[in-house]
Formats: structure tokens, sequence, C-alpha cells
């Protein structure tokens, strides 16, 4: 049938292949189209944390509880690596769909506003979950790294990835400019990285600096990928867990709430 | 009788930062009618079109395209949207934005792609179908928004000044295109500056001033209602009138 002639009346849409799976593998191969930015880069620059500080600065300095220091940080690294590309996820993605208008389209279609969020959600979860594979493929020869608490980690990775992939649809969501996008990351992310607790436990600060690290959601997340991966952190595994699902479904009940109510997205 | 493609009742849309775009606006369009909707920059046009495809939130009043209510999925699929400005994703390729597009209507992957090769040849861009949009001329881009807004093959096909700014060839084939449509039986909702453009194409035209259509009819009427002696006097008596 020609696209010069209109369908037939519909009575009800029902599709031949669901419009969110369209969305959802649109959105995953815009990243593996720039996959040098998208999965290489944020890579690298772990594996480099990895290798510069964990195997060079390992010799010279203690982790936690006997644990090398090259093994202690890298499930603060992971996490940090997931939580960038979640960011830089939401903002490529749907700050530049708001910018250049093409996310008019998405809002024209008979997409729903849930299945949009759902698509750009699971796009970011996916890529959080290329890096962090990746990352782990070189760290855990590298380092000798292990999963000591597996149920726990599989319990704590969902949330860490969701509260990645949130963070980045909000913050795409409401950025007014390629400066919020930018300043956001060297303003919040970066510092929010390094007072995280990745490369240091808890215990070595100062009390000032240890309630700052605790009231950085960051801290937490580490916490939890710690706990997955060498069995112990400076708070104990439930507080951790629980933590974090709390920030992953409140930002996840923001999210939803903005693509429920158009927020940013509908004039 | 024919269910309405387009049945506007009351629509208003007051903007956060307080500015009235559309005022109890009514409108109806019958199905199969090539509409024409006039007016000057910031008379509502734009609001009007995002109203009815999901893109803007009226502050009040009903939308309905073919007994739908708008923003219903079976709504929103029975309607195709070329928008004023070039919105194209530039991440993919040519060929790609047409397919993904097509699916996001529900199309199958076979489908969408035999529609999207049909959508490029239609527009005469087959041989770009590779390169990314950012890469095709501002006249290619055109196109390439035009194509898209036929992949779920419209009964209501809306454009937002779609030959604003191309070049003489590039109009002849969109008019070519229009005509063939409508024809076909698809309703089509357009909007230009071109004054010989809605003379030349359309069958009905409402001038929108302020929020609120102000005059309807066709080309011939108008005129005669007005006593304008060419639809360019019309639409300049009309609006005086208006204001």
């Amino acid at each position: 049938m020609s696209l010069l002639a209109p369908a037939p009346a519909i009575t009800s849409f029902v599709p031949e292949r669901a419009p969110f799976r369209w969305l959802l593998e649109r959105e995953v191969l815009r990243y593996l189209r720039i996959w040098r930015y998208a999965l290489v880069g944020p890579v690298l620059s772990t594996v480099l944390f990895v290798l510069v500080f964990g195997t060079v600065l390992s010799r010279h300095v203690d982790g936690l509880g006997g644990v090398g220091y090259g093994v202690f940080i890298v499930p603060g690294l992971v996490v940090q690596a997931v939580i960038n590309v979640g960011y830089y996820n939401g903002t490529t993605s749907l700050y530049e769909a708001r910018r250049d208008r093409y996310l008019h389209c998405v809002l024209a279609s008979p997409l729903r506003w849930w299945e949009v969020d759902a698509a750009l959600t699971l796009a970011a979860v996916v890529r959080g979950i290329l890096v962090a594979g990746a990352v782990l493929v070189v760290a855990v020869p590298l380092t000798g790294i292990g999963v000591e608490r597996p149920g726990f980690l599989l319990l704590a990775a969902p949330a860490i990835l969701l509260v990645a992939a949130q963070f980045g649809i909000i913050a795409g969501a409401v950025a007014g400019s390629l400066d919020h996008v930018y300043s956001v990351e060297s303003l919040v992310l970066l510092p929010l990285g390094f007072l995280g607790g990745i490369f240091y436990p808890l215990g070595t600060l100062p009390d000032g600096w240890r309630l700052l690290s605790e009231l950085n959601p960051l801290f937490w997340l580490v916490q939890a990928g710690r706990t997955g991966f060498l069995g112990t952190a400076d708070v104990p595994g439930w507080a951790s867990l629980l933590v974090v699902w709390t920030l992953a479904a409140g930002l996840t009940a923001v999210s939803a709430t903005m693509f429920a109510r158009g927020a940013r997205l509908q004039a | 009788m024919p269910e309405p493609a387009l049945a506007v009742t009351g629509l208003r849309k007051t903007y956060a930062d307080g500015f009235t775009a559309l005022d109890d606006l009514d409108l109806t369009i019958p199905a199969g009618s090539f509409f024409g909707l006039l007016g000057p920059n910031g008379a509502g046009k734009t609001t009007l079109i995002g109203s009815v495809c999901n893109l803007v939130r009226p502050t009040g009043g009903a939308i309905e395209v073919f007994g739908h209510r708008a923003g219903t999925r079976e709504a929103r699929a029975s309607v195709g949207l070329a928008e004023q400005d070039i919105n194209v994703d530039r991440f993919l390729s040519v060929r790609q934005v047409l397919v993904y597009h097509a699916g996001y209507y529900g199309l199958g992957r076979r489908e969408s792609g035999r529609r999207a090769d049909e959508a490029l040849e239609l527009v005469g861009l087959t041989g770009k179908a590779r390169v990314t949009a950012p890469e095709l001329s501002g006249g290619m881009q055109r196109r390439l928004v035009f194509a898209r807004a036929l992949l779920n093959r419209p009964r209501l096909l809306i454009l937002d000044e779609p030959t604003a700014g191309v070049d003489v060839d590039l109009r002849a084939d969109i008019w070519r295109l229009l005509r063939t449509l409508n024809a076909a039986g698809t309703t089509i909702l357009l909007t230009t500056h071109y004054l010989e453009e809605a003379e030349a194409l359309c069958d009905e035209i409402a001038l929108i001033r302020a929020g609120s259509i102000v005059a309807r009819g066709s080309a011939e009427e108008l005129r005669a209602r007005y006593a304008a002696g060419s639809i360019a006097d019309l639409y300049q008596r009309v609006l005086a009138v208006a204001s």
C-alpha cells in the first residue's frame, strides 16, 4: 500500500511491534553509534584509575580491613563509572532531543509517557551494565577482586543502575543549556565522586568530612557496591541497600512525574 | 454525516508567562478536506497544532481527531506532523530516522523498512539513505521531515509552513505530493505565510488572530465577503477588522 493513501480508520491502536521496543532499540543504537565516546571513554578512564591508583599506589597505601588498596577502590570506581554514563546518557539523549526538538516525534507518536520514560531508563541501564562489565573485565585480573556477597550485589546493582539512569534523565529534562549540562558534570558529579568514599575508608576522615561524606548520595552507592564485592564497607550492608533503593525509588518517582505531567517536555 | 477529521471546541492555552496563545478557539475540519490556516506570527497556529499533536498541554477545551480524544494512541496514530522547524534525529542515518519513526507508530520491522524506502524514493533521498541528517542540505532535510510525516499513512496530515524557505523546485514537488495525498483521501491541515499557496491548494481557509478564528470559508467566499480583490487584500482586511 502506497504512502500516498491514508490508512483505514483506527478504532483501537494495535501495534504490530511495540513502539516501546523501537524507542529502546533507538536509544541503544544511539550510543552504539558513538561507541568511542559512549563506552570506550568511560571504560578507559576508569581502568586508568584502577591501573594508576590500584596497582601503583596500592604498594604504599593500606586499604580497609586487610583488603589491598587496589581491590578497595575498584567497587567505588565501577559505581562512579555507572553514575557518569547514566548522567551522560540522560543529558546527551533527552537534553539534545529537547534542544533539537526531535523529541516531538516521540511525543506525537502513540508512545505512552511511561514507555518513553522506561525506554530511556532501560537504555541507560544497559549502557551502565556494558561499561561496568568492561571495567571489571580489566580490573578483575589486574587486582584480583572477586564478589564476596553475590546475593547482596544482585540486590544492590539494579538500584545503583536505576539511580544513575534516572539522575541522567532528570538532568536531561531539567537542563536549559549546555552550560547546565557541563556545569553539573564538573560542579556536582566530580566533587561528589571525590567525596564519596571511593578512594578512602570513612574512618580516615576527620569528623566534619565524615558527615559530609555521609550526606553524599554517591557515598551510599559506593558502600553498597563495596559490600557486594568485598563483603564489608564503612556502613552496614542493610543501611546502604536501604538508602540506595530509597534513592532509586525517589528518582524514579520524580522522573515518572515529569513525564506524566509533561514537565519540561511539553509546552 | 462522517466524523470530522478535527473537532476543536473552546480550546485555550495560556503559557506560564501569562501569554494566551489560544483563546476559546473553535474549529472543525471535515474529513477529506484541504484546509489552510493563515495568520501572523504569534497568532496561535503552532500552539493549535501542538495541542492536536500532544506537544502542547491546553489549559482548557477539547480536541477530537476522527472522533478520538486528542492524546489517545488512536488519535496520535491517525496524525502525521511535519513541523515548521527541521527537527531530525542527528544520531541516526536518514533511513534509520524513517524506520524508527515508523516503528514509533507500531509498525513491524519489515513494513517499517519498506515504508522508509518508499518515503525516500518519494522525496528523492534514496541516494542519501546512509548519511546522517545533519549531512543533508537544508532542502533535503525539509524533504526528510516531510517524508517522515507520511510514514504512518496519516488520515490527518498537519504541515506547519512546509514550504518556508524552500526553493521553487521543492515547493512544486511538495505541492504535487500534497495534491496527490488529498485526492487519495488524506485530510490536510496546512499553515502557511504564502497566501498564493493557500489559495492554490486549499479548498477552505481559516484566518487566525490572537488565538481565535476570525474568518473562514473558501478563498472565493472570503474574497466576496470582504470585497477583496486578492487573497492578500483579504488577509489584510480580515486581520485589520479583527484588530
